[in-house]
């Protein structure tokens, strides 16, 4: 259990090296915020806009989310760069068992990502509302969920790779995949129409429907805005079974592909 | 007392290219033993190997008496490495390597504080302490990397190529730190392609060349192997032609002749005292000037070329 403190105390303190530089994300991701809202506002139809009443209200929860995923999946380029620069001969040396060092690694690329998001989710909480307790507790659990998930399948592609390049593309696809076929920009029911009118594919509805990133910006909506539609337990169950299977993947990967060379 | 380190047959394989080829090796508790060869040569490959880093492609090795494959944990457990490459976290300080080191190795939050002290002080990083080590020069970080293994004080600690990049005094240092750590009680491995590095530091030397385990003795019976007891390098004005190498090779003392440049000589032979004056008679004879002649004993570069037919420079050549 020490080794994996030791190793989350790693990672951590890399992390807070960058303290101004992701001072200066988060500045941006509020200011994107506040602009995004201001011009779609503007442009989306009445009928979006009846659904979402404001999309300042809509998006803020969304950009917490999108916000966790980008800092949890920061992990995956750091060990990458590691592997490229065989410091990972010198954490594979180390006194502690492989589970340890891979579960470390998967903890502290969470517990980043839910570092970065805390100033996202309070500006939720200031704009929209807060939340009682016991919500708050679900929003943390979830979202802790959601970044072990983010952070396991970014150490799991970023141990396949070979090389920057590819760790980004990689990164890349995952991005625009993940985001584009959710509800984090747009209403899963948006997306949903758009498929029942043959303008989306089905393939795609449904990887919205089941995204965890859906799931998990959906629920802090429901918690967090007025007239917003109760979230399904079937979503924090996704959420769940994305953070398990990513988790062992990246367990998995971390320690059979990392001492092949 | 069985030896604290029994490699068998250990390989490591990288597609076609075996880079550890089949090693059998046995190192005794207590004694700093060197891996000597080129770059290239597989010593970093072995020490991986052992560290539980990488896997062998076939064979094994008994730490401590733990199978590396079967128990690596507790072989790790063992182990404190020097990397040839210092393995820094990429953006720290060395205050913060060696304390978060010390930390992960199990020291107490009170010994950490005391050692980490004691421990930059010896290797003269106290001062540059909370420096980026991005800003430290090469020499400085091999030192940092050696202080993890000093605070370390592992049973077994591999230190591979200690003082690259290190100037002369900076290297007595690190050889003396070794020492120590020997005299406290550690089992050192010394991989090195520095020759007098491993013939002043081991107690015992294993020669490596292309994957392979060539010898291994004591640094003193290498030498005394080398027929021919006595060396004596000689330099040319001009390059020595084919027949002067052969008129020499006819004395009966002459064991052998290695033409290291076109103008050098490398004579291996016996009573060099009397042989000398022929030798030099034989060249003014010839009409060949001599620009300069040196007598030597054996070294460890001597033992190589014996065994490689190469110097240790022509083997790097060979092996980049």
């Amino acid at each position: 259990m020490s080794a994996i403190l030791h190793i989350i105390e790693y990672d951590v303190r890399n992390f807070f090296r960058y303290k101004w530089w992701l001072v200066g994300l988060i500045s941006m991701n509020l200011a994107d915020l506040f602009i995004m809202a201001i011009v779609y506002n503007q442009m989306l139809s009445s009928d979006v806009m009846k659904e979402i009443g404001s999309y300042f209200n809509f998006f803020a929860p969304g950009l917490a989310v999108t916000g966790l995923f980008a800092s949890a999946f920061m992990i995956g380029r750091e060990v990458n760069m590691e592997r490229r620069r065989e410091v990972h001969h010198y954490m594979l040396s180390l006194p502690m068992t492989r589970m340890e060092l891979a579960i470390g690694r998967v903890l502290s690329g969470g517990m980043r990502g839910m570092i970065y998001m805390s100033p996202l989710l309070l500006t939720c909480f200031i704009f929209l509302r807060f939340p009682t307790i016991w919500q708050l507790l679900v929003i943390l659990a979830v979202l802790f969920l959601l970044a072990m998930g983010i952070s396991g399948l970014s150490i799991a592609i970023a141990v396949s790779t070979s090389s920057l390049e590819k760790f980004i593309t990689a990164r890349g696809l995952v991005y625009y995949t993940l985001f584009f076929c959710s509800s984090v920009f747009y209403p899963l029911s948006l997306i949903e129409g758009l498929g029942k009118d043959g303008k989306f594919p089905m393939v795609l509805v449904t990887l919205a429907e089941v995204n965890p990133l859906s799931g998990a910006s959906d629920m802090i909506r429901s918690f967090l805005l007025v007239g917003y539609p109760p979230f399904s337990y079937a979503s924090i169950l996704n959420v769940v079974v994305f953070s398990a299977v990513f988790t062992f993947s990246a367990a998995f990967a971390y320690i059979k592909i990392i001492e092949r060379k | 007392m069985p030896p604290i380190i029994q490699i068998q047959n250990l390989t490591k394989k990288f597609g076609n290219l075996a880079a550890v080829d089949h090693l059998d090796l046995e190192i005794e508790e207590g004694e700093i033993f060197g891996l000597l060869g080129p770059n290239g040569a597989g010593k970093t490959t072995a020490i991986l190997m052992l560290a539980t880093v990488i896997k062998p492609t076939e064979g094994t090795a008994l730490v401590g008496g733990f199978d590396i494959r079967k128990s690596p944990d507790k072989v790790r457990g063992l182990l404190g490495i020097a990397f040839q490459e210092p393995k820094m976290l990429w953006v720290a300080t060395p205050w913060d390597v060696v304390n978060w080191h010390a930390k992960v190795c199990g020291l107490s939050t009170e010994e950490r504080k005391r050692r980490v002290k004691q421990v930059l002080e010896t290797v003269d990083m106290w001062e540059p302490r909370h420096k980026n080590v991005h800003a430290l020069s090469g020499g400085m970080r091999k030192r940092v990397e050696m202080a993890k293994v000093l605070i370390q004080r592992p049973k077994i600690a591999i230190v591979d190529e200690p003082t690259t990049q290190i100037d002369v005094v900076g290297k007595h240092k690190i050889w003396n730190m070794l020492l120590e750590l020997r005299d406290e009680g550690s089992t050192i491995i010394l991989a090195t392609n520095e020759l007098y590095e491993a013939d002043r530091l081991s107690d015992r030397v294993g020669i490596m060349h292309r994957g392979k385990l060539l010898v291994c003795d004591t640094p003193k019976t290498l030498k005394d192997s080398i027929l021919g007891g006595d060396i004596i390098d000689i330099q040319l004005e001009k390059d020595a032609s084919p027949t002067i190498v052969e008129e020499l090779k006819s004395f009966k003392e002459v064991v052998d002749i290695m033409q290291v440049k076109p103008t050098n000589l490398r004579l291996y032979l016996n009573r060099v005292e009397e042989v000398v004056p022929q030798i030099m008679n034989l060249l003014m004879k010839k009409n060949v000037p001599v620009n300069s002649i040196r007598m030597s004993e054996p070294s460890l570069d001597d033992v190589f070329a014996h065994y490689t037919g190469l110097t240790i420079e022509e083997a790097q050549k060979d092996e980049g």
